[in-house]
């Protein structure tokens, strides 16, 4: 019992996960197949990182699939060399990458507004956000893909930089960064004290709405910056780009321990839950599950992961 | 007839006895009434009559059979009827659903069981009549007024056949109108050979209505009979006769005339009227009143935690920004909740953290605003030396580990952590043990000694005349009486505290 | 008496839905008159029969401050194993109880998970979803089902001149009204979403309450399933999508609160699952971008919740304690 509730569960899970069907499973201890689960975890954690801060603060952001798709379209719609907004012109990628940026920062900025002016409940915000903005990408392209992106922007997604990926280098600096500022900031210990009791932190003179709206506008720009990722490795920026992986976003943040109930959670909590999801996923298909297996076997791990959630903090 | 009677009751919670040899008896058709103070324990005897809590000791019978409920159904089903002072209706649902919603009259059409609406309206009218609440039995209970609720309320415990019923501060949100038409109907309870239990405050009330009465101090009896034997005056000296036993370390200092907090006709509707007053520096003012009386809505009005509608708060002569608490914490105030558990300490964190939360924008550097932590965490481990908090257990333990008293230590040390001008504390000394008292009052007074300005609100009077320079007393969200130190009387105090429901009709 | 304004405010964003029916009516009427005729509006009743079944359920489980994510999955994957048994050759009697029980079965296992095991509604239905879709998936090999003719046949029959899907779509509402509005099991949903530890002091059965009425709902959505199938004739591998947002739309446009204890199925939610296929049906008749579908019912959505939210504001201010009388 002491180990199902214990923190680093994940880890030892994914590793016996791993172990335990690596003989079965053709080509899973493969170099290839391991640089494939790697470089799928990266865009998904990057994403995961923005869903551990919301969820730390006590809410969820279940609109980041579509603020990926919007991104990718925006930016395509941007740069494509065939009558792309910028096509041709020198500055093209660097505003591009900015103003997807920038699509994801407004978007969560717009949540956490609804959530903290409105007071609307954040499930059914962010869930009318997904519907909204998915269905805004899809109208803006006309459900067409956009290919032809710069090789500057691509390089983002599939380039090296002395031997290293840049969405690796991407990856890890956005992680380390949003570790630092988690667990040493003002912000992130705001964020904590929020998430564990918004009247407490109130009263200890914590600006709580501003603290939650700047939780969106992090899980914001995540998904834009993972978006960036995507769109960059498959060299085409897609409206329905991010749909696949709504599942994993949050069941990489519950099952790595971040509780949906608010007030804890770590970056690391969340690198392990990405990676067991990546391995379940990878391993599944790998075994030839057909992609609806797979999706059932995600919902019943977040059902597990949510009734372990619940034990902890009954535990606590 | 007797219908019930007690002997040597007795209750006590983790080690404090809170009731001790209580013995009555009551008779059919009669009201007693019971007074006491804040914790004198009319609460718990009354919630052992009505089946929430069981006596440690002591005996019960109810029409001479032996009564000793086990849980409130229980209680009802034998006829004793409780009225509490908070209110358990639901709001989205009619009168007559609320008056019902377990045991609606029913009947069967093709085999389901629906609800019989013409019955339903009639009992729920019977009942309303009973209260005397002229309503269409279908109005939504949202749309009463809370008078008008507490009457529901009463016609509720009425629909079950009670013999006894107990009143718990009925008239805490009724008008004069609404008491009357109350006193009404306890009258004719009375002709129908039912008995009742009053408890208030409004001890003008009591003398009315009472054929007898019981005086509760300190879990323990001290005055009974029949009303005729008491009046006004001596039920507060009763109720009050204390001998004071707590020390309080001396004062050595006086205050400043600067005033460092002032309120200006500061209102809101429903909660507070017309609130003016000074802070001065290195002052302690304490604020006395019942539970209810605005007390802390006033605190929390001024910290920023709620609105007020009127009026001006100057901090330093410069007007504080409403709905800030941010902006209080920046300026200096600091705000000790009464509410220990659900709003003054994060339980899952450790004392060290807990401490440094207040502090912590002030050690936030650079762009990315990170915490100096080590500079934080000395500065957090010089006050937890201050209040006298373990050293070794700063870190690592989550606080909802400790004692009541260390928690609360925690929560002054992590105001004391910066050096607020002025503190508004909000029964500081609830639920800790003395020794813990004392520290507190310790540092209350080492705090004025260096020119801080202090409110204390305190529901104990003899606290609050051990500390404080000032007292004002608060009743029905006004300011009813000031005292300065050399006027402290116990007895004026309380009086004050104690609305009369006449004089307020008239206001 | 600075409460009166509040008040009033407070009963426009009560009446709101009626408002938004008008508006909505009279938009399309004006741009295309086509859209007031008769049979448009019998077919706008017909085509949301199914939705409005639906969303009966969904405000059972609103009412109570919960909320069902899985309506969708569980049409699919009734259709589906509907689909699958009739062209096995099973009767169609057995195929209808057999889904009808697949609904209850999935609404247990929410059920379970919500009351027993408190793990918050909204990830236990969204994990029954996908769990559900991912099953129906599998059972139809992905693939687009095409139905025997008798589904067809029930789904155009007329009793008494009354089309199939009204007539089912009749007899859940009255039954579920009765059910809210006249039984003491209805009244108690209200009390649970008002007050949920008042209603356990009450002594009403709380827990069980709250696990009803995700069965309700299980059980409502594979009825709306098969109302929907009939009239469709096939099974396409999307089929039921996102339609857990179309029942919480129709649910809270009719004035159904994501917070619970209030609503009511007749008029609020059929008004809500109306105006939505109105605004559907009048965008096919104006021939508009389907693309902009999505975009107005999350719009319409965005809306409900947000004047929910402000009217349950309003009401938390109007019911705070008050020490003198205002």
């Amino acid at each position: 019992m002491r180990l199902l509730l214990s923190e680093s569960l994940v880890l030892f899970l994914s590793l016996a996960y791993f172990l335990l069907l690596a003989p079965f499973t053709p080509g899973l201890a493969s170099y290839g197949n391991l640089k494939n689960v790697f470089s799928n975890m990266l865009p998904l954690l990057v994403v995961g990182i923005g869903q551990t801060y919301v969820l730390i603060g006590g809410g969820i952001d279940l609109s980041v699939t579509s603020i990926i798709a919007l991104s990718s379209v925006v930016g395509g719609i941007l740069m494509n060399s065939q009558n792309g907004v910028l096509a041709g012109t020198s500055w093209a990628v660097p505003v591009g990458v900015l103003v997807m940026l920038l699509v994801g920062i407004i978007l969560g900025l717009l949540n956490g507004m609804a959530i903290t002016r409105l007071t609307m409940p954040p499930f059914i915000v962010t869930l009318t956000a997904m519907m909204f903005f998915g269905g805004f990408a899809i109208w803006l392209t006309q459900s067409q893909n956009i290919r032809n992106l710069p090789a500057g922007f691509t390089a983002l997604g599939k380039g090296y930089w002395l031997g290293i990926p840049l969405s690796l280098l991407v990856t890890v600096l956005l992680a380390a960064l949003a570790h630092l500022l988690l667990s040493r900031s003002l912000l992130g210990r705001w964020l904590y004290a929020t998430g564990l009791n918004a009247r407490a932190a109130e009263v200890s003179g914590v600006p709580i709405k501003t603290v939650i709206l700047w939780s969106y506008m992090v899980s914001g720009f995540c998904a834009s910056a993972a978006s960036i990722l995507y769109t960059g490795r498959l060299e085409t920026a897609s409206p329905v780009l991010g749909q696949r992986i709504f599942l994993d976003v949050i069941g990489a943040a519950v099952i790595g321990g971040t509780s949906l109930f608010g007030g804890k959670g770590r970056i690391s909590w969340t690198v392990f839950g990405v990676l067991f999801i990546s391995l379940l996923d990878n391993s599944l298909n790998l075994l030839g599950l057909s992609n609806f297996m797979i999706l059932m076997v995600k919902g019943t791990v977040i059902l597990i992961a949510a009734v372990l959630d619940a034990l902890r903090v009954r535990q606590a | 007839m007797i219908l019930f009677e007690c002997e040597s009751i007795s209750k006590s919670f983790i080690g404090s006895t809170v009731l001790q040899d209580i013995g009555f008896s009551l008779e059919a058709g009669q009201v007693l009434g019971i007074v006491g103070e804040n914790g004198a324990g009319k609460s718990t005897l009354m919630n052992i009559l009505g089946g929430v809590l069981e006596a440690d000791t002591g005996q019960m019978r109810l029409l001479g059979e032996s009564y000793a409920p086990k849980n409130p159904a229980e209680a009802s089903a034998r006829g004793i009827a409780f009225i509490h002072q908070e209110l358990n209706l639901f709001t989205n649902l009619s009168v007559s659903e609320n008056l019902f919603i377990t045991s609606f009259p029913r009947r069967r059409i093709a085999g389901i069981g629906l609800i019989h609406r013409t019955r339903l309206r009639e009992a729920a009218s019977r009942l309303l009549d009973l209260v005397e609440l002229p309503l269409d039995p279908e109005i939504l209970v949202e749309r009463l007024s809370l008078g008008e609720r507490q009457l529901v309320e009463i016609a509720k415990a009425l629909s079950v056949d009670a013999r006894l019923i107990i009143f718990d501060e009925p008239t805490t949100s009724l008008t004069s109108r609404e008491s009357t038409r109350l006193f009404a109907i306890i009258e004719r309870l009375c002709a129908e050979r039912r008995s009742v239990v009053y408890i208030s405050h409004v001890l003008d009330d009591v003398l009315r209505l009472a054929d007898h009465v019981l005086v509760l101090r300190d879990g323990e009896i001290v005055g009974r009979g029949p009303k005729s034997q008491f009046e006004l005056g001596q039920l507060v000296t009763l109720m009050v006769g204390r001998q004071i036993e707590q020390l309080y370390p001396p004062r050595c200092s006086v205050p400043s005339p600067e005033v460092a907090l002032e309120l200006k006709e500061v209102s809101q509707p429903g909660i507070i009227e017309n609130i003016s007053f000074h802070l001065h520096k290195g002052e302690i003012l304490g604020i006395a009143g019942l539970m209810g009386s605005g007390r802390s809505e006033l605190a929390r009005i001024v910290f920023g935690l709620e609105t007020h509608a009127r009026g001006t708060i100057l901090l330093n002569g410069k007007p504080l920004p409403p709905r800030s608490p941010k902006e209080c914490v920046r300026r200096g105030i600091a705000f000790l909740t009464e509410n220990r558990r659900e709003e003054g300490l994060l339980m899952d964190w450790d004392i060290a953290r807990n401490l440094a939360l207040v502090q912590a924008p002030f050690y936030a550097r650079g762009p990315a605003r990170l915490i100096r932590d080590a500079a934080l965490l000395e500065r957090v481990a010089g006050t937890a030396g201050k209040v006298r908090l373990d050293p070794s257990i700063l870190q690592g333990m989550a606080v909802k580990a400790l004692s009541g008293g260390n928690q609360q230590k925690v929560v002054l040390g992590k105001w004391l952590v910066g050096n607020p001008a002025v503190y508004l504390l909000d029964e500081p000394t609830r639920g800790i043990d003395v020794g813990t008292r004392y520290e507190v009052y310790r540092i209350i007074n080492q705090l004025a000694f260096t020119g801080t300005a202090l409110l204390v609100i305190s529901s104990e009077i003899e606290e609050l005349m051990g500390l404080c320079d000032r007292i004002l007393v608060m009743c029905r969200g006004e300011i009813a009486a000031s005292f300065e130190r050399e006027q402290f009387d116990r007895e004026a105090i309380l009086r004050s505290a104690l609305w009369n429901s006449h004089e307020f009709s008239s206001g | 008496m600075n409460f009166l304004p509040d008040k009033i405010l407070l009963r426009f964003l009560a009446n709101t839905s009626w408002l938004l029916g008008v508006a909505v009516f009279l938009f399309f009427g004006v741009l295309s008159p086509r859209f007031l005729e008769v049979a448009n509006l019998v077919n706008i009743l017909i085509q949301s029969s199914s939705a409005a079944i639906v969303a009966i359920g969904m405000t059972f489980v609103l009412l109570t401050g919960g909320i069902d994510l899985s309506v969708g999955a569980v049409m699919f994957l009734s259709a589906v194993v509907a689909g699958k048994m009739v062209l096995s050759g099973l009767p169609l009697p057995l195929a209808i109880l057999a889904i009808m029980a697949i609904g209850i079965v999935i609404g247990c296992v929410n059920a379970l998970f919500i009351t027993r095991l408190k793990i918050l509604a909204f990830v236990v239905t969204l994990a029954t979803l996908y769990v559900g879709r991912g099953l129906a998936l599998m059972i139809s090999q992905t693939r687009a089902m095409n139905l025997p003719e008798t589904f067809l046949h029930i789904g155009s029959a007329r009793l008494l001149e009354v089309p199939f899907p009204i007539l089912v779509f009749a007899v859940v509402l009255v039954s579920s009204h009765l059910v809210l509005s006249r039984t003491a099991y209805g009244r108690q949903i209200y009390a649970v979403g008002n007050d949920l530890t008042s209603g356990a002091k009450a002594g009403i059965p709380v827990f069980r309450i709250q696990a009803s009425v995700y069965i309700i709902s299980g059980f409502l959505a594979a009825v709306g399933g098969i109302v929907s199938v009939a009239q469709l004739g096939a099974v396409s591998p999307t089929f039921g999508n996102q339609r857990e947002f179309a029942a919480v739309a129709a649910a809270v446009l009719g004035g159904t609160s994501l917070f619970g204890g209030r609503g009511k199925v007749f008029p609020g939610t059929i008004l809500g699952a109306i105006l939505i296929q109105a605004v559907e049906n009048g965008l096919v008749i104006l021939n508009a971008d389907p693309y902009i579908y999505p975009l107005i019912t999350a719009s319409i959505i965005f809306l409900a919740v947000l004047l929910d939210s402000l009217q349950h504001q309003q009401l938390r201010k109007l019911a705070r304690r008050k020490i003198r009388p205002a």
